[in-house]
């Protein structure tokens, strides 16, 4: 009986851990910081997170279809420099699309090698993130890239333009997170992904293809890249080769949070954007209170293990595993 | 049977071919590209060789125990800097004030204890939690890094102790100090792969848990083990790095793991688990090492290294793929 | 078999003809650089060194980069000094970590020039000269332009000011946080300054952190930031939140610090070229090795520049 209640209340903490534990930490940072929950700050979090969402989302697919992308952070940095070369060359017009183009082809590229080739996606992906960054430095020479006209181009909108009073990089995340939310919920597509990343040998035989829908994660992942890249060029108007360093880990550490299984097979768009709204709001509260930014780093390790842990006590039915 | 036979030696040695290979290419490019007065293939050059990839060859090894275990460590490079600001730190405490020069061992024993116990932590939270080997480590790599921070706030950790300096530069036979700890480590984790029960045991569990917990075996002790195992290493690397160097950066160590898989691939050790040797490991040391080296002798940028050994992993990945798979088919036939 | 065969013959070859190889008799100068492509002042100081080295027919450069990590760094030392070239230029990753390999060099008896951002003391009887700027000095000069800034404006007594320093355990960023924060209660006692976080030489990190100051204090007269580049992140942030009468002063002048400067929103700067901060390393060298007199701390002058006097100085090409 006493089992049976507390087996319920493991089940409804581990299905809601995660916005249990986003509501607490919103809780002490708002006591210990009166300007925490201030609608100036929230809005200033959310925005600043929104260029690290973006690129979650994408590679929320590419986790539930059971493989990694360790490229997105040097692949940002690329789309960064990228379009903010040709934005001078072209204009914004022509700019904008090529960018998205180029960045889509190293997707493909990766999507390639791990779909169609069935090539490991942790070392594809490193290999990936040393090439594309020296991609890059070839690219720019090594050299900042700046608009040299800034006051004179439209093309600031979308980093720091507003619609209704909302900045134009929140729009952007929510619309993205609620497009790619119904591609993956709702469409055949979606049941495609689940299915490869639960099972990819069973999703073969029951006739899915799987290179052709791993390969369609990636180019998502790599839209969604471009995304975060043209919100980070248009954000600062100018840029340097290593802006997007280290971003894999951090997008990483957000989709896990969100519940995805490195397994494959599990996770949503919606616990995505929770754990990218954890993991900035940690960020700022901890700025706010002044401590040095990396109790962070030591705060995130905690609750990504308990969180994952939390999440495999609710499926196994206990707490220790056992052998 | 003879086919067969070929192919597993063309795989196994794949690695030693290409670097054969680099040493061949490097020594014909330095010709006309290097402005050295030596060659490549100087005697001198290529111990030296030996003792830069010595630390993170020193990991390498260890990862590869874990690799074979099927899990993956991504902490190391975090671990390496505590044990190397716990090994300079540990130099000017007072407790071991009366030690004298011998002060050195005992800092060298802190700071080894330190990333053993470290190693042992990952190792329990994965044995005992069942979460991903992954996931625990990437959460430590963070946790572990805002650990490094806490020593010293975003300061340097120094401590530079010339008696310490010159045992690291001191060359026994001709041979560095670092590349005697190098030799020494593959040594004898390759015995224990070969000749002991958890060597054989954790080839068993990295090639089907299901079957090894079904044969009996305990699964997560030989895990704590390999994680204790390549936490004491990564702080053998770092008392051989910081004994020469004296200064640890909260950064140091950044991306090491990286570094670490790329040469254990390289090397033939399977992601999946189950395969992998010490020796190939080796071989993918050397070769990443040579890559670095010779590239700067032929006087390549940083842009081009990167994406050489980008491609380079892609490749290696590629072929042996096309080996493995013509090898399973065979077999099948 | 065939192909052991051939390949042991190609490698017997290609060592046997190793030693015949060209030995140059020029001064052959090897410089290993601390992270070439992490920002536009050392990709320009990289290839300013380039052109100046190949200007000079005596000159034969080894450029290589430490891409940031001590360890490889390190390692390049010691190929260097293998290679046997006649002097090490050396911008360091860390000025504590790499001296027991300078002295390995000078042990050696090649001479070793540090360049840009100065090693420890420790390892000063191991180098012939240091030539670079002077952090220390830049940081209460940017500590000076801002402490007048504020007399002019009359806010000298009750001004608050925040730091964006450079990438932690860097010596550059130490210096020149030191420098500042050392100067500015000289010479504006009753000026506070609030909080200081790294921005890692990076100008996203910097105005996220800028983002975070701007909600945490209400009131902020000047930003000081390691150099322009963290500075303009800064400006960019104070710019989206609407913040204005902020003085901004950073270091290294970049393009993009001297186009504010112009545009009236970003206050001064140090000015620093990569240009000469490479020529005057690559010059120290070939004194050494022609036996000439090189003053031990080799200073070039980095002067202040203001929106007031910023006609006197050209635009910076990184």
């Amino acid at each position: 009986m006493a089992n049976t209640a507390r087996q319920k209340i493991l089940t409804v903490v581990g299905n809601h851990g995660i916005l249990i534990a986003f509501v607490m930490f919103m809780l002490v940072f708002a006591l210990a910081s009166p300007k925490f929950l201030s609608f100036e700050n929230l809005q200033s979090v959310v925005r600043s997170s929104a260029i690290l969402g973006v690129m979650a989302l994408g590679v929320t697919f590419v986790v539930i279809s059971g493989n990694l992308d360790l490229s997105v952070g040097s692949m940002m940095s690329f789309s960064t420099i990228v379009v903010l070369d040709l934005h001078d060359k072209l204009g914004p017009t022509l700019a904008i699309p090529t960018m998205y183009l180029m960045t889509l082809g190293l997707g493909g590229t990766i999507g390639f090698l791990v779909g169609y080739l069935k090539l490991n996606s942790l070392i594809v992906t490193l290999g990936m993130l040393s090439a594309i960054h020296g991609l890059t430095l070839t690219y720019s020479g090594g050299k900042n890239m700046d608009i040299d006209d800034k006051s004179g181009t439209w093309f600031s909108f979308f980093g720091q333009g507003e619609i209704l009073g909302l900045p134009v990089p929140i729009i952007l995340f929510i619309a993205l997170a609620a497009f790619l939310g119904i591609l993956l919920a709702k469409t055949p597509f979606g049941r495609k992904v689940y299915a490869v990343g639960g099972n990819a040998t069973a999703a073969s035989f029951s006739g899915i293809p799987r290179a052709r829908t791993v390969f369609n994660c990636y180019l998502i992942s790599a839209f969604c890249v471009a995304t975060a890249g043209l919100l980070q060029a248009s954000r600062s108007m100018g840029s340097q080769n290593t802006v997007g360093q280290g971003l894999e880990l951090e997008v990483l550490a957000a989709v896990i949070l969100g519940g995805a299984s490195l397994l494959g097979g599990s996770g949503t768009i919606l616990k995505t954007v929770i754990g990218v709204l954890i993991l900035g709001f940690i960020q700022n509260g901890l700025l706010l209170i002044g401590w040095p930014f990396y109790i962070q780093y030591v705060i995130t390790w905690i609750i990504i293990i308990l969180a994952v842990w939390l999440d495999i006590s609710v499926k196994r039915g206990k707490f220790w595993a056992t052998v | 049977m003879n086919s067969d036979f070929i192919k597993r030696s063309i795989s196994a040695s794949a690695i030693w071919l290409f670097i054969v290979f680099e040493l061949i290419f490097f020594t014909i490019a330095g010709k006309y590209l290097s402005l050295s007065s030596g060659g490549f293939m100087d005697a001198s050059n290529m111990l030296l060789l030996l003792k830069q990839s010595a630390p993170i060859g020193i990991i390498a090894v260890g990862m590869t125990l874990i690799m074979v275990n099927g899990n993956i460590d991504l902490s190391v490079g975090a671990v390496f800097a505590i044990a190397g600001i716990i090994l300079l730190d540990s130099l000017s405490w007072g407790i071991f004030s009366g030690l004298g020069d011998w002060v050195i061992v005992a800092s060298c024993l802190v700071a080894l204890a330190a990333g053993t116990l470290l190693g042992a932590l990952n190792g329990l939270i994965v044995w005992r939690t069942g979460v991903d080997a992954f996931i625990v480590t990437l959460g430590s790599m963070l946790g572990y890094r805002g650990l490094v921070f806490m020593f010293n706030g975003e300061n340097p950790t120094s401590n530079l102790n010339w008696t310490l300096v010159d045992i690291a530069e001191a060359r026994f036979l001709g041979i560095h100090t670092a590349t005697w700890v190098f030799g020494l480590t593959v040594l004898v984790v390759w015995l224990i792969t070969r000749y002991t029960v958890h060597g054989r045991n954790a080839y068993a569990i990295g090639d089907n848990r299901n079957a090894a917990v079904n044969a009996g075996i305990r699964v997560g002790p030989h895990m704590l083990i390999n994680f204790a195992l390549i936490g004491f290493l990564a702080a053998l690397s770092a008392v051989v790095f910081y004994a020469e160097s004296g200064s640890v950066n909260p950064n140091d160590g950044m991306l090491y793991e990286l570094w670490v898989i790329t040469a254990v691939v390289l090397g033939g050790t399977k992601l999946a688990g189950g395969s992998g040797s010490i020796i190939g490991t080796l071989g993918g040391v050397i070769a990443i090492q040579l890559l670095r080296t010779g590239l700067g002798y032929i006087g390549a940028d940083t842009s081009t290294v990167n994406l050489v050994i980008g491609l380079i992993l892609i490749v290696v990945l590629f072929i042996d793929r096309q080996l493995n798979v013509k090898g399973a088919q065979e077999l099948k036939v | 078999m065939n192909t052991k065969k051939l390949l042991t013959t190609a490698i017997a070859a290609t060592v046997l003809m190793g030693p015949a190889l060209a030995v140059a008799e020029d001064m052959r100068i090897g410089i290993t650089q601390n992270n070439v492509g992490v920002d536009s002042y050392q990709t320009t100081y990289e290839s300013a060194f380039i052109a100046a080295a190949e200007a000079n027919d005596n000159v034969r450069a080894v450029v290589l980069d430490a891409g940031g990590d001590v360890a490889r760094q390190i390692a390049q030392v010691d190929s260097l000094i293998q290679q046997g070239v006649d002097a090490i230029i050396i911008w360091p990753t860390n000025g504590e970590a790499v001296i027991p390999a300078v002295r390995r060099a000078h042990n050696a008896g090649i001479p070793v020039v540090v360049t840009n951002s100065n090693i420890a003391e420790q390892g000063f009887d191991f180098i012939r000269s240091f030539s670079g700027p002077d952090n220390v000095t830049q940081g209460s000069r940017s500590a000076e332009i801002m402490c007048d800034k504020f007399k002019d404006m009359g806010i000298e007594n009750e001004a608050k000011v925040v730091q964006i320093s450079g990438q932690p355990g860097y010596t550059t960023a130490i210096e020149r946080a030191a420098g500042f924060e050392d100067r500015l209660p000289e010479v504006c006692p009753n000026v506070e300054l609030v909080e200081t976080q790294p921005g890692d030489w990076n100008r996203e990190r910097s105005q996220q952190v800028m983002e975070a100051f701007l909600t945490k204090y209400d009131d902020i007269d000047g930003v000081y930031s390691g150099d322009d580049n963290m500075g303009v992140g800064a400006l960019n942030a104070a710019r989206s939140a609407g913040r204005e009468g902020i003085v901004f002063v950073g270091a290294t002048n970049f393009s993009v610090g001297y186009d504010a400067m112009a545009e009236g929103e970003y206050w001064g700067s140090i000015y620093q070229s990569p240009v000469d901060d490479a020529e005057a390393a690559l010059q120290t060298a070939i004194d050494i090795l022609e036996g000439k007199e090189v003053p031990f701390l080799n200073y070039f002058d980095t002067p202040k520049i203001t929106q007031d006097n910023m006609d006197e100085f050209t635009r910076p090409v990184f």
